[in-house]
């Protein structure tokens, strides 16, 4: 097999670097959200501010990465181009951070008019991102990675038309079962769409990064079939039959396979041929715990129903999945892939030729991650206990949180950087030697 | 195609990104005039085709049974 791929096929650092540095600015954003309101953002699931709270970490932050994040790993572990390129990805990027805005601030005020707004807005960037991304993928030839991929973007498809219904029923005040709808649409999306790609992705990048053995064979081929069927059938039985023995069945099957990733990939960083963990590692340590706490958590509610009727038990979920499983893993992925990234377009960058860009530790170090992974640990630890003791710990949360947010942001900001100064010294060089023929 | 013994062999497996893609660019930076290069890695990398067509390499990629990859490189 030969081929010739040219540079120009390569999108510029800026069109996936804007969505990584967006997203933290999200983060920061519920932060501050969250000490605004205080006590009030977690005593109940369904009050305005929690969820202007979850849609900003949802959308703004983990949403937002890993489109990023996608649209910069089809080309470079698959080989699919993203039709459209730029204009897509600048494009979905601008609808989604619009999108967004717009949703969270028609739920602080209980606006149908935002509502009606924030629907063409996000249905906008997935449609977009769906149709564009939809064909490739599928025709792309299947490896595990790209299987979990296909079906994380048809749980996005699912969880995007159903926080439609969802915003519809609030913009044209129609009578929905909005308490089950909200369930399903918090499942595709979290269960779906976040642990599916999140799988799928660590099945090559654990491996790739963390010099782990390779996953077992049943996991990477049964694994997010598996739970995409369960979801599906879930889904059914929650409509239907909720509290069922089925219901209580299907329910303890998602809760396993939420296990099952988090053991599998916990083995593996175990089975890890390095000794010293790097930030990512402790990243990917926070996000497995999280999520086989929740794992843990959502089993026992189902035994003990006083336990689920709790105020603090679905917001304790929301913590671990959301802040503690997505937001983890996706902090510490950032830390391999913008200074992967800066290196990659520096080292290709025509005036350096061959020439060595800087080491991936030189451009960002892994004290900054560290010192930033301590900080997230501490605002994750802060968050869950607010849940249970909200008037005393939400707003100290709340300044964890923002605090690990603008680290975050700094350091991916001071990678940018290197790229800039790097650049601007590698055309000076260029302009002042002699060509080379 | 020339002798095999005009070419170099490394092997980048077991080694996190982008080490690989570093190890194969410093071999190509040291390699003789007609001159090739033998490239063991675990994935296709696809990133790596990329600088090579940029500088005016030209290559050749085998999967293996034991889903190793080979990539033969050579200048054009």
């Amino acid at each position: 097999m030969q081929r010739l791929l040219s540079f120009e096929q390569t999108p510029p650092l800026s069109v996936p670097l804007r969505f990584f540095l967006t997203a933290p600015v999200f983060a920061a954003l519920a932060g501050a959200l969250l000490l605004w309101f205080g006590p009030e953002a977690l005593q109940s699931r369904w009050s305005p501010a929690t969820l202007a709270l979850t849609h900003l970490l949802t959308l703004g932050f983990l949403t937002m990465c890993m489109l990023g994040a996608l649209l910069q790993i089809l080309p470079v572990v698959a080989g699919i181009e993203v039709p459209g390129g730029s204009v897509t990805a600048s494009g979905v990027h601008t609808l989604l951070a619009a999108g967004t805005i717009t949703l969270v601030v028609a739920f602080l005020t209980a606006s149908p008019l935002l509502f009606k707004l924030a629907l063409p807005l996000l249905l906008g960037a997935f449609g977009w991102l769906l149709t564009a991304l939809t064909g490739r993928v599928w025709r792309a030839n299947a490896n595990p990675m790209l299987a979990a991929i296909r079906l994380a973007l048809a749980a996005l498809g699912v969880t995007a038309v159903l926080g439609a219904i969802l915003a519809s029923a609030f913009a044209w005040s129609l009578s929905l079962p909005l308490a089950v709808l909200t369930d399903i649409h918090a499942s595709w999306g979290l269960l779906g769409w976040l642990a599916l790609l999140v799988a799928g992705v660590a099945y090559q990048v654990v491996p790739m990064f963390q010099v782990t053995p390779v996953y077992p064979q049943w996991m990477t081929r049964y694994y997010a079939w598996s739970v995409f069927a369960l979801l599906a059938a879930w889904s059914a039985a929650a409509a239907t039959a909720a509290g069922s023995w089925w219901f209580l069945l299907l329910s303890a099957g998602l809760a396993g396979a939420c296990a099952a990733l988090s053991l599998s990939t916990f083995y593996l960083l175990w089975k890890r041929k390095r000794p010293k963990p790097d930030p990512t590692t402790m990243f990917w340590r926070s996000a497995l715990g999280s999520l086989l706490a929740a794992a843990l958590l959502w089993t026992a509610g189902a035994v003990l129903p006083g336990l689920a009727e709790a105020p603090a038990y679905p917001l304790a979920l929301g913590v671990l999945v959301i802040a503690g499983f997505g937001g983890s893993v996706v902090n510490g992925m950032l830390y391999k892939i913008v200074p992967f990234l800066v290196w990659y377009h520096l080292q290709h960058n025509a005036e350096l030729g061959c020439a060595k860009a800087p080491n991936v530790k030189q451009i960002l170090r892994d004290t900054d991650a560290q010192r930033q992974f301590w900080l997230h640990l501490a605002a994750l630890l802060l968050l869950l206990a607010a849940t249970m003791l909200p008037q005393w710990l939400a707003r100290i949360a709340a300044v964890a949180y923002m605090l690990s947010a603008a680290m975050l942001w700094h350091n991916l900001l001071k990678a940018a950087r290197v790229f800039r100064e790097k650049s601007a010294a590698g055309a000076a060089a260029a302009a002042t030697a002699p060509r080379k023929t | 195609m020339s002798d095999p013994a005009d070419i170099v062999d490394i092997d980048v497996c077991g080694l996190e990104p982008p080490e690989p893609m570093e190890r194969v660019l410093d071999a190509l930076s040291t390699l003789q005039p007609g001159q090739r290069l033998r490239v063991l890695i675990p994935r296709e990398p696809f990133p790596l085709y990329r600088i090579l067509d940029n500088n005016g390499y030209l290559h050749e990629t085998t999967s293996r049974q034991d889903y190793l990859y080979e990539v033969l490189i050579w200048q054009k």
